[in-house]
């Protein structure tokens, strides 16, 4: 028998009742409250009013600044999982190969995940600084350019480099969870795969690939999750200026809410935000679900 | 002749054809210096009158004996006209007299310049390389790889990492010139560095023209202009070469340790690239205010480290702020522990009806960051009469890693066997006891492995704090260094000696768990 057997039937709830509790109280209760909201009047002052229908979507969709962020969102996701999850992928499988002082660049590379957002995002701000930033200071101390270059001459360039360091901060986290299914791969595959006489890519794409697709989707999905909600590297970068330019949804409906005093939109915002979680969430179950089945 | 043989003998022909080559570029003139020998300045005077032709000829003079000691000697004049105070207009005529001088590689092993070091280490590992390939095949020439004897086996080993080590130093020392060479230079001749002038400026002169040039370097240098050669870049390929033959002698081919080295060179650089913020972090924090906003900065390291950064931001609270971080992560932690253990047991022990449907009310749960739901938890606080305090963030900081925790707690303890608790069980001991007593001593491991995670993640929050907590003696870490970066000042030293502070501790207990929790992350959890 796998498990233990319990006195009573109602007993498993018991153990589960704390948790749950906490979760229904902290995070499904105020879903619920937003989803209300969305559908209220508020007043600037936050005093919540009678119930206006669908007037708060509306509102939020003919924001001046709803179409530029929802483009950004979609490329801030799209950029900093995509390239963080090709790169975590090549690091991995470096990681995986066998080579003197492989732990000191495993604790190395950890770093940026064990770092707090803020702190990442407070350190690239100052680096990329124009007049006295340490990037450019290296560069032209060690003369591979002449002249100071402003790396902030635009907001294009400035979301490029808040898409670059959400990549360097999300690296990690896809690199660990690639190498962790790449050690569970069983070498003899590998060297049946040789004596079969398949090269490097053969090798990649018929064992390597297939076996840590597990491991990969679940970060892959995480991350989409993750870098959706990433708030702290946009908003102490750029707070969104000029006008939402840099904003994502997260900051955008942040900055609606707490310094515009426009709670209906932002909480329109929020749900939309929200049912966009969902989706990818119902994808993750999905496929966590289905690996329960097999298991 | 053997195949070996013949291979030996390219090999060896490698390691010739990299010396020649080494030696060629190191005799190459590379760096072109233009040097003020002489100033003479000639007023009142007309360009053609007596008093010019007189001064004119006293420079060429001094040209000569520059030239009768074998140095090129350029005589330049400037000429500026001035109106005295009669009204008549006369010139100043400056003469100088300027020497090009064409430096190669061999003066840097005797100088006293930074750079020097550099090049002094590559040259010693290049001869080491060059020599280690000549005593490792002088007995064992045809022999076959695996039949070397160990010392010669040994002895070859050294070329190709010699040779790889030193390749990279080369790209160094380039750089480390032109820190020397251009940018020191021009910062002083800016005036935009004052210190260690003197010392800079007699290492240069002595460099450039020995020993005796030293004692008026500064006036000497004050107009040196600089130029490179990027023939330097040269040295690359021979360091290469070497490598190569290196690899050719030790293990009769080249490519899997060469695929190798270039491995390690990647992993080097994403190491570097990823210790360079926190490089920054540390350099910032220990530098005065005026010092993290110096454009001419030129150190590797702060001039002189300032412990009292430390103390100062002492005095702006921070210990206020780690202490309320530990209590909101501390609490976190515990209560998410509380909560998430007795649902990780019932989920990993016990059959029940809706066993999925929680499952998947969990990850449900895990799938909504608060930030999104931002709005509706400032209202529930504020409802709770919990806002701005320590208690609520420890509260929703438990609720949002309750998944995170069930799912690695449920991993570990579907990974262990049932059997103790079951033979508990059947010696009397409640469900209770078999949890407490049997279960959590075996899956310490994995319980630590959780109780970091959740503490790291509820240390690094930051989102909900900014927004719930207004009164500052209640700010967390993570808001409380904010207070250093308003709008239009930002005290940068300040801010990264705090967050050093805030990094420091969880940097530390991550390394501890990282691998424990990867493989609980991915697999744990859905091998089920």
């Amino acid at each position: 028998m796998k498990g233990i057997r319990t006195r009573h039937k109602w007993e498993p709830y018991v153990w589960l009742l704390p948790s749950i509790l906490l979760i229904a109280i902290f995070v499904i209760f105020p879903i619920l409250m937003v989803f209300r909201l969305s559908f209220s009047e508020i007043s600037k002052s936050g005093v919540v009013g009678d119930f206006i229908g669908f007037q708060n979507y509306i509102d939020a969709v003919n924001l001046p600044a709803f179409k530029t962020v929802m483009l950004n969102t979609f490329w801030w996701v799209i950029s900093v999982v995509g390239i963080s999850t090709l790169l975590g992928f090549i690091i991995a499988m470096a990681l995986n190969q066998k080579f003197h002082g492989r732990k000191i660049a495993r604790s190395i590379l950890v770093l940026p995940w064990a770092t707090s957002l803020v702190i990442q995002a407070s350190v690239w701000n100052y680096i990329i600084k124009y007049e006295y930033g340490n990037l450019n200071n290296v560069l032209l101390n060690t003369g591979v350019i002449d002249q100071a270059v402003n790396f902030r001459s635009s907001f294009r360039i400035e979301f490029l480099w808040e898409c670059t360091v959400g990549i360097f901060v999300t690296i990690p986290f896809v690199t660990f969870c690639v190498l962790a299914g790449l050690q569970s791969i069983d070498n003899e595959l590998y060297e049946a795969a040789i004596v079969d006489g398949a090269g490097f890519w053969q090798k990649l794409r018929m064992i390597t690939i297939p076996l840590v697709k597990p491991a990969l989707t679940v970060s892959t999905v995480l991350n989409i999750i993750y870098v959706f909600n990433s708030f702290p590297i946009i908003y102490t970068m750029t707070k969104g200026a000029p006008a939402n330019q840099t904003d994502t949804m997260i900051t955008y409906l942040y900055m609606l809410s707490f310094y515009d005093r426009k709670k209906g939109p932002a909480t329109a915002l929020s749900v939309i935000g929200f049912l966009i979680l969902c989706l990818c969430a119902g994808l993750y179950m999905r496929f966590v679900m289905r690996g329960e089945e097999e298991a | 002749m053997t195949e070996t043989a013949r291979q030996n003998r390219i090999a060896m022909i490698l390691v010739l054809l990299a010396t020649v080559l080494f030696l060629a570029v190191c005799t190459m003139p590379l760096y072109y210096f233009n040097v003020t020998v002489h100033t003479q300045k000639s007023p009142n005077t007309f360009v053609g009158d007596e008093k010019y032709t007189e001064t004119r000829a006293e420079v060429e003079q001094i040209a000569e004996g520059f030239r009768a000691e074998g140095m090129e000697a350029e005589i330049r004049e400037e000429v500026t006209e001035r109106t005295n105070s009669k009204g008549e207009t006369t010139s100043l005529v400056t003469f100088t007299v300027e020497q090009t001088l064409a430096k190669n590689l061999w003066s840097f092993p005797g100088s006293s310049l930074s750079s020097a070091h550099i090049f002094r280490l590559l040259l010693v590992l290049v001869i080491i390389g060059g020599f280690a390939a000549m005593l490792g095949t002088r007995k064992s020439f045809g022999a076959a790889v695996r039949d070397l004897p160990k010392r010669d086996r040994r002895l070859r080993s050294i070329t190709p990492y010699a040779a790889f080590v030193a390749a990279i130093l080369v790209v160094v020392f380039v750089l480390a010139n032109n820190v020397v060479f251009s940018r020191t230079l021009s910062l002083y001749q800016g005036g935009h560095l004052t210190e260690g002038k003197e010392e800079y400026y007699a290492a240069l002169a002595r460099f450039l023209m020995g020993s005796s040039a030293a004692e008026n370097a500064e006036s000497l240098l004050q107009h040196l202009s600089f130029e490179k050669s990027n023939m330097i870049w040269l040295l690359v390929p021979a360091c290469v070469i070497l490598l190569i033959a290196g690899l050719m002698l030790r293990y009769g081919q080249i490519k899997n340790t060469l695929l190798k080295m270039l491995l390690i060179l990647f992993v080097v650089g994403v190491c570097l690239i990823t210790l360079y913020p926190y490089y920054v972090m540390l350099i910032t924090a220990f530098r005065s205010n005026q010092e993290t906003t110096d454009m001419y900065f030129l150190h590797l390291l702060p001039t002189e480290w300032k412990w009292e950064n430390l103390t100062d931001i002492v005095r702006k609270g921070v210990p206020r702020y780690l202490l309320n971080s530990v209590m909101v992560a501390g609490g976190a932690t515990l209560i998410a522990m509380l909560c998430g253990i007795p649902a990780a047991y019932a989920m990993a022990r016990m059959d029940f009806k809706g066993k999925k449907a929680f499952l998947g009310f969990v990850i449900m749960s895990q799938m909504f960051s608060p930030v999104v739901l931002l709005i509706g938890i400032a209202q529930l606080m504020s409802t709770l009469h919990l806002n701005d305090s320590v208690w609520g963030l420890m509260l929703i900081n438990a609720a949002f890693n309750q998944a995170f925790a069930i799912w690695l707690l449920r991993g570990t303890f579907v990974a262990i066997s049932p059997e103790m608790e079951q033979a508990a069980l059947i010696d009397g001991c409640g469900t209770v006891g078999a949890l407490t007593k049997v279960l959590l001593p075996v899956s310490a491991p994995g319980i630590v492995t959780a109780l970091i995670f959740v503490f790291i993640n509820s240390w690094n929050e930051y989102t909900i704090s900014t927004v719930l907590i207004s009164t500052a003696s209640n700010r967390p870490i993570t808001v409380g260094i904010t207070q250093f970066s308003s709008f239009n000042m930002i005290e940068w030293q300040y801010l990264f000696a705090a967050s050093l502070l805030a990094t420091v501790p969880v940097v530390i207990l991550f390394m501890a768990i990282e691998k424990h929790l990867t493989a609980g992350l991915t697999s744990g959890g859905v091998k089920g």
